[in-house]
C-alpha cells in the first residue's frame, strides 16, 4: 500500500517539476469541493470546483456571487470560468486540505529543483 | 476595425498586417483620446499586441473566417502529417487552434476590411 | 488542456473584463491565452441610478489579458431578469 504522500509526489514527478504544477496538482485534488474565489477586483465568487488547468484558470459550477446586491452582474450565470491571473485568494474547506502534505511536497520540490 | 487599448485610447483604421503576438499595423487611422474629446488623424500606425484591450470587427469577417476554417481543416490534416516529426517551429504564439489559420484569417481581413468599410 | 471553455462555444456567455465592463454574446472561439471571439455581442452598462443600458456592438475580439470571468448565461434565468430594474455600482477594475 503506497501512502498518500508518496502518491502525491510521484504524480508530481510525472507531471513536471515546477511549483506551478504542484499547485495545479493540488487544485486537481480539490475538484468537486465548494470553494470561494476572491478576485483582484474584490468580487467573491462561491462555487463547486469543476476543473482547473495549468494556468490555474478555474471553472466553477453552481456559482453564486457572495454579494449579489452589489454585483447583480452574475445573477443569470450558473457556471463560470475564471482566468487564473485575476484570482487574489482561493478559500478552501479546511478539512479537504492536508497542509502538512502540501508543505512537505513544496519543500521536496524546492530541493529537487 | 476599431481597436481599444488598455489605456482607453481607440484607433479606428484599416488593418494592414498583424502577427501572432497580435501586434497590428493600421492604415488611415483616427485615434481618439481616452475621454473621447480629442482626435488625431494618422496615415499609419503600429500597435503592440499587449497594449490591446479588444478589437471591434465588422460582422462579415466572421463568415469569412468560418469558411477559412473549413478550408483549413481539410488542408490542415495533410499539413500536420507533413509536419509530423519535424520541428515545432510552425506552432508559435497563438498556435493551438492552427497557427496557420491565424495568418490566413488576417489575410482575409486585409482583403475584406477595406471592402466592408467602403460598403458602410 | 484549457479547463473547459470548449463547452461554452456557441453558447451565450457573459464576460467581465478586468476594467469592470460586462460583455454578453455568443462565444465563437478562444485560445490558450483566453483571447475571446464574441459574436452578436452587447455591453451591459450598470449604473446606480438607472436601469441596465445595453449597447449593441456586434463582433468582438477581447484580448485574454483583459478577461476576468466568463460565465455561461443561463437563458431561462437571464430572460426572467428585468434588466431595467437593476441598479448597481460599477465593478472596480482588477488591480494587478
Amino acid at each position: 500500500m503506497v501512502p498518500t504522500y508518496c502518491k502525491f509526489v510521484i504524480f508530481n514527478k510525472i507531471v513536471r517539476l515546477t511549483s506551478k504544477m504542484l499547485f495545479y496538482s493540488f487544485f486537481k485534488t480539490l475538484v468537486g469541493h465548494e470553494i470561494i474565489v476572491e478576485l483582484k477586483n474584490d468580487i467573491c465568487v462561491t462555487g463547486r470546483l469543476h476543473s482547473v488547468d495549468q494556468f490555474l484558470n478555474i471553472k466553477l459550477i453552481e456559482v453564486c456571487v457572495s454579494d449579489p446586491e452589489k454585483y447583480p452582474y452574475m445573477n443569470y450565470i450558473s457556471e463560470s470560468f475564471i482566468r487564473g491571473s485575476v484570482v487574489r485568494y482561493v478559500q478552501l474547506p479546511v478539512n479537504s486540505v492536508d497542509s502538512q502534505l502540501l508543505q512537505d511536497a513544496a519543500r521536496k520540490e524546492i530541493t529537487i529543483r | 476595425m476599431l481597436v481599444e487599448l488598455k489605456n482607453g485610447e481607440t484607433y479606428n483604421g484599416h488593418l494592414v498586417t498583424c502577427d501572432s503576438w497580435m501586434n497590428i499595423n493600421l492604415r488611415e487611422v483616427i485615434c481618439t483620446s481616452k475621454d473621447g474629446d480629442r482626435f488625431w488623424r494618422l496615415p499609419e500606425c503600429y500597435i503592440r499586441g499587449s497594449m490591446i484591450k479588444y478589437l471591434r470587427i465588422p460582422d462579415e469577417i466572421f463568415d469569412m473566417v468560418k469558411e477559412d476554417i473549413v478550408v483549413n481543416k481539410a488542408r490542415g490534416r495533410t499539413d500536420n502529417q507533413k509536419n509530423r516529426g519535424g520541428s515545432r517551429g510552425a506552432r508559435q504564439g497563438f498556435g493551438g487552434r492552427g497557427g496557420g489559420g491565424n495568418n490566413r484569417g488576417t489575410g482575409q481581413q486585409q482583403r475584406g476590411g477595406p471592402k466592408s468599410f467602403r460598403g458602410k | 488542456m484549457s479547463s473547459g471553455l470548449e463547452s461554452y462555444v456557441n453558447h451565450t456567455v457573459s464576460i467581465i473584463t478586468s476594467d469592470g465592463r460586462n460583455f454578453v454574446g455568443t462565444l465563437k472561439g478562444f485560445d490558450q491565452t483566453i483571447n475571446i471571439i464574441l459574436d452578436d455581442s452587447h455591453e451591459r452598462v450598470y449604473s446606480p441610478n438607472q436601469g441596465v443600458e445595453q449597447i449593441i456592438l456586434g463582433l468582438h475580439l477581447i484580448r485574454g489579458d483583459n478577461v476576468a470571468i466568463i460565465g455561461e448565461v443561463d437563458e431561462t434565468m437571464d430572460s426572467s431578469i428585468d434588466l431595467s430594474a437593476i441598479r448597481a455600482e460599477p465593478i472596480g477594475s482588477v488591480v494587478f
